[in-house]
């Protein structure tokens, strides 16, 4: 069992190695492509030192907690977009009837699917996420907690993708409402959860996993609580469960378009 | 001219078919509006308020409306299929057709945004309505004025998104600069008006196509003003007559730079 699991984060761990080698066949590209991504988070900043200029306190964050957020969101989207980048485009995968080649594969299906494709700029939001963290709140033990709800919140949106995107086993149309759901996701990361009240907060704490992926860690590295560190790590494991399940229920409902494919 | 119609209704007849895929985008601005009608809520303490001089109700339906213009006029043409013709040599069969390629390109994206553009604003009227409620100041009769505007607005957008397309001819993948000229216009121009900036900076913000793409429609839905109408569409005149020359200048020298491997 033990010796499976190893093989299996051997597979994932070589699959995004050759994906990454594959993106760097051209240096420029890959490079220009981390840079102006860091970049383009950047420009967010922008905005905040304007919404600060204008009230101090924003909903309960300053601009220091703020970056911590957006480093936080940054990073966790970063390493999903980096290891479990296929997840995002599930419902191609599924509609087009292209999952054959993964089928016949001697691993788990599901990672393999989700393994098999990098973004490369996502490697430019995961620095990106811990540069700011490191010039706004640095401290060794944030670090270690940082990284840590990098890895949780990476697999919780994956997990949420996985979900989103497996509706497509079922509908058809589940395709761009998966896309926007996601897109949502990171529409409410970049925002203090203070701003938000009543339904809304109950809804991003359950429904859309926005607060245990990033509101809750953010909370814990200000003000550490081990019962809330528990909670993201409890929900983790039981979103990610819910995907495997979910993915695995809608597989059944496959159907092959018989497309002649080879993974290389 | 007649064929760049052509073109356009050809596009504009086939969107028309894909009408529930445009509704599903109404998610997406559905919750960025949602974040910024409760950011907005949060920033105003009282209702009296004035922000840069502008009420809540004007603050939320400027984001609204320059979001409409962002999520209505949104396509892969001018960005995604420009660049991926260059790279992929597609360009080499579109060339030499009976049309100018730019023109081609700008014909199919007015045809996308003529079916989008209309749905999006229904639903940020419907939307503002309900949650942020009718702006005080507004009458029906300006839209003659504002419709031109945000038509202008979105052509001025598309030529500088095309211009960057065309990039491709010389590097691979030009996407990281669409994303920094659309996070330009996203962060500084659609989510606030020129006047919350500061005063030395706001002279050279309106140098900049966020004044012509973003801030002059915007503007005039929620404090309307003929001087200021006159103003911005000279404005946008003078940008899409430049950014139409940058245009035609930038492919004029990419297609020389053109090598055709055959396939």
């Amino acid at each position: 069992m033990l010796m499976a699991v190893k093989n299996q984060i051997r597979v994932c761990v070589l699959s995004t190695k050759y994906n990454i080698m594959r993106e760097m066949l051209n240096k420029v590209t890959f490079l220009t492509n981390i840079c102006f991504m860091a970049l383009n988070n950047a420009a967010f900043i922008i905005q905040w030192v304007i919404l600060f200029h204008l009230k101090k306190d924003i909903g309960g964050y300053t601009m220091k907690e703020v970056m911590l957020l957006w480093g936080l969101a940054a990073s966790t989207f970063g390493l999903a977009r980096i290891l479990f980048n296929r997840a995002f485009s599930l419902p191609e995968l599924i509609i087009n009837g292209k999952l054959d080649s993964y089928l016949v594969m001697p691993k788990n299906v599901l990672l393999s699917v989700i393994t098999s494709s990098t973004n490369t700029s996502a490697i430019g939001d995961l620095l990106y996420g811990l540069t700011v963290m490191c010039i706004f709140s640095f401290s060794v033990g944030r670090l270690f907690l940082f990284l840590l709800f990098t890895v949780t919140g990476a697999v919780i949106i994956t997990a949420f993708a996985v979900i989103m995107g497996s509706l497509s086993f079922w509908f058809v149309r589940a395709e761009a409402f998966g896309v926007h759901m996601i897109n949502s996701v990171i529409s409410f990361a970049t925002y203090p959860d203070g701003i938000f009240r009543g339904k809304v907060r109950f809804l991003l704490y359950n429904i859309i996993p926005v607060g245990m992926s990033v509101y809750m860690p953010v909370h814990v590295m200000t003000h550490f609580d081990m019962r809330s560190l528990l909670t993201v790590t409890g929900y983790t494991i039981l979103i990610s469960a819910a995907a495997v399940f979910v993915f695995y229920r809608g597989l059944r409902r496959y159907s092959s378009s018989n497309l002649m494919a080879a993974r290389m | 001219m007649r064929k760049y119609a052509v073109i356009y209704r050809s596009v504009l007849m086939e969107n028309m078919q894909y009408a529930m895929d445009i509704v599903m985008g109404f998610i997406s601005y559905f919750m960025f509006i949602f974040v910024f009608i409760h950011l907005w809520n949060y920033m105003y303490s009282s209702p009296e308020e004035l922000i840069s001089g502008y009420t809540r109700e004007q603050m939320i339906w400027y984001t609204m409306i320059t979001e409409m213009m962002w999520f209505g006029a949104r396509s892969g043409t001018v960005s995604g299929q420009a660049a991926t013709d260059i790279r992929g040599g597609n360009i080499a069969y579109l060339m030499n057709k009976p049309y100018h390629y730019t023109m081609y390109i700008l014909a199919k994206h007015t045809g996308e945004w003529s079916v989008q553009l209309p749905m999006y604003a229904v639903f940020a009227v419907v939307m503002g309505m309900t949650m942020v409620g009718k702006l005080p100041a507004f009458r029906i009769v300006t839209l003659l004025a504002i419709i031109p505007c945000i038509i202008l607005g979105i052509t001025i957008n598309a030529v500088f998104k095309l211009c960057i397309s065309l990039i491709s001819f010389w590097i691979e993948d030009s996407n990281p600069f669409q994303w920094l000229y659309d996070k330009m216009i996203l962060v500084v121009g659609t989510i606030f008006p020129i006047e919350i900036f500061p005063a030395q900076m706001q002279p050279f913000l309106k140098l900049t196509p966020i004044y012509t793409v973003c801030y002059g429609p915007a503007k005039l839905v929620v404090d309307f003003n003929m001087e200021k109408c006159v103003e911005i569409l000279i404005a946008q005149t003078i940008y899409l007559a430049a950014g139409c020359g940058i245009m035609l200048l930038i492919y004029g020298r990419g297609v020389k730079k053109l090598y055709v491997n055959g396939g």
